[in-house]
């Protein structure tokens, strides 16, 4: 047997290069696929803990939910907050369009898209402060438990959005920022966008 | 002597003692409320991921599909 031909008896067979292979396109970057696949474990923690909060809810159907002498949680406010943070995401999308024509041009909208995020965070932690103040805690029911280790941890997710997405606009003030970093924070921002109005829903209603 | 009759007699004696097992919660609740909490909590943890794995792969697909017709498959500014 040769290095480019195998002999069979007398007959030898050239075997034909291999062609090389065109290099394809790269369909999602490293950034984005990475934050999907963080997003998706995200998605299935929230998922357990309205679970767990729906079981627990349940199990308390013939008694008051909330239980009694527990403060009310304040649904309407919270609704306004809801809305901000909703605008936000609509802002961000807008963001991302301006972005592909003029980079420049996106700096308005990331930098209001920032701000209504934080006025969600921050009249969350008004709220929070109010709760606690007419005795809502952690340790006071499983009411308490469960709406502070929800919202908590999506407020946890808030602010590390908010985070990136400031980092995001200091690249793109400095003319550094790419699409796909852009793509990646929003990817994380929609994700906090989108889980809210689910936990609004089984929380607050 | 064979000794058959007493596979057949325990299972007589079990067949005439039957007894509930209530161990499983999503079948055996007296509250409704909570044994519809434990159905839709089970359909959801369950369906849940198979859904995001399915829309991951519609969206690739999708990708690939505008990337073989000419599209392209991230914006230029990279």
């Amino acid at each position: 047997m040769s290095r480019d031909g195998v002999t069979a008896g007398s007959a030898a067979y050239a075997i034909e290069p291999r062609p090389e292979p065109r290099p394809r396109p790269k369909l999602v970057s490293d950034g984005v696929l990475g934050m999907l696949a963080f997003i998706f474990t995200e998605v299935m923690f929230f998922a357990g803990l309205v679970s767990a909060h729906a079981i627990v809810r349940s199990q308390a159907a013939g008694a008051m939910w909330p239980p009694y002498g527990q403060p009310r949680l304040p649904v309407q406010e919270t609704a306004v907050n809801t809305a901000a943070l909703l605008v936000s995401g609509i802002v961000l999308v807008l963001t991302w369009l301006a972005f592909r024509r003029e980079p420049s041009s996106a700096r308005i909208p990331l930098l209001l898209s920032i701000l209504l995020g934080a006025i969600f965070v921050w009249f969350q932690g008004l709220e929070w402060v109010a709760l606690l103040a007419e005795g809502l805690t952690i340790r006071s029911s499983s009411y308490g438990g469960f709406f502070y280790l929800i919202v908590g941890a999506h407020a946890l997710h808030a602010v590390a959005a908010l985070v990136a997405l400031a980092w995001a606009w200091l690249r793109l003030d400095r003319k550094r920022l790419t699409a796909t970093q852009l793509a990646t924070v929003s990817a994380f921002w929609y994700f906090v966008v989108l889980v809210w109005p689910v936990l609004y829903v089984k929380v607050y209603l | 002597m064979s000794r058959i009759w007493i596979p057949v007699l325990a299972l007589a004696l079990s067949a005439a003692l039957p007894e509930l097992a209530h161990a499983c919660p999503v079948c055996f609740d007296a509250s409704d409320e909570n044994r519809r909490a434990f159905v839709a909590t089970t359909a959801l943890l369950s369906l849940l991921p198979l859904g995001m794995v399915a829309g991951a792969g519609l969206w690739l697909r999708r990708r690939v599909r505008r990337t073989e017709a000419g599209g392209r498959s991230e914006p230029s500014r990279d």
